[in-house]
């Protein structure tokens, strides 16, 4: 039980401001194109 | 789907990238992302609720999806000087284009769009009517700016067909551009 405690506060320590602010950023473009983007492919025609 | 794939591909060439030249990968930094959720959020709703999709009338999701391209159209205006940012506000400002000039849908073929439905189910969809999320169905002569329209297709044996249009191609290469090389920097003349 330690033993996993410890491996999962390493695994956090791990995660920086950078990591995050990388996430942020993924969200937040991926937010845009979806946005600005306009490609179709008939997914919810019918449903 | 597609948009997202453009940036799945690009975030691995930039690490590859940085780690090839032995250093930390440098995410691109971005001004006003504020603006993004305020344009985006309401047109997720509009879109992917049921109930809000239902109760919000064709002409003001064609109304909400004009203020929504604008605003996105300001943000990449605000960071064009970013790599990659000016190759996506060119895709945003040709989408943005077609659809506020066709009551703010994007329209599409019913030829195009027989590629992706099958003819049972086109033929019940009149023309001038939705299709599916962001699209409207159009022949191309009563199509403004059909240049700009979902117009193009992936090769037919693809299994997965969808409908783009020049803006997409522009949205995709500058969202990879960012992600791939987000500190890029042109040469100035000496």
């Amino acid at each position: 039980m330690n033993k996993h405690f410890n491996q999962i506060q390493v695994a956090v320590s791990k995660i920086n401001r950078q990591h995050i602010q990388l996430f942020f950023l993924v969200l937040s473009l991926s937010l845009f194109v979806l946005g600005a983007g306009a490609p179709d492919d008939g997914g919810n025609i019918g449903r | 789907m597609i948009l997202l794939s453009a940036i799945l591909l690009g975030l691995p060439v930039g690490l590859v990238a940085a780690r090839a030249q032995q250093r930390a990968y440098q995410p691109p930094t971005l001004a006003h992302i504020w603006l993004i959720f305020v344009a985006v959020l309401p047109q997720l709703a509009i879109l992917y609720l049921p109930e809000v999709r239902r109760q919000t009338s064709d002409e003001m999701t064609g109304i909400l999806l004009t203020v929504s391209n604008a605003l996105l159209v300001t943000f990449a205006w605000l960071n064009r000087k970013q790599s990659g940012l000016s190759l996506m506000l060119v895709g945003a400002a040709l989408n943005f284009t077609v659809m506020a000039a066709n009551r703010g849908f994007m329209p599409i073929s019913p030829q195009t769009a027989g590629r992706l439905v099958p003819q049972s189910i086109l033929q019940d969809i009149a023309t001038g009517t939705r299709f599916g999320l962001k699209d409207i169905l159009l022949q191309p002569e009563h199509t403004r700016f059909e240049w700009l329209a979902d117009r193009f297709l992936p090769p037919v044996w693809l299994p997965y067909q969808f409908a783009f249009s020049l803006g997409d191609v522009f949205l995709a290469l500058g969202v990879f551009w960012l992600f791939a090389f987000p500190h890029f920097e042109r040469r100035k003349p000496l």
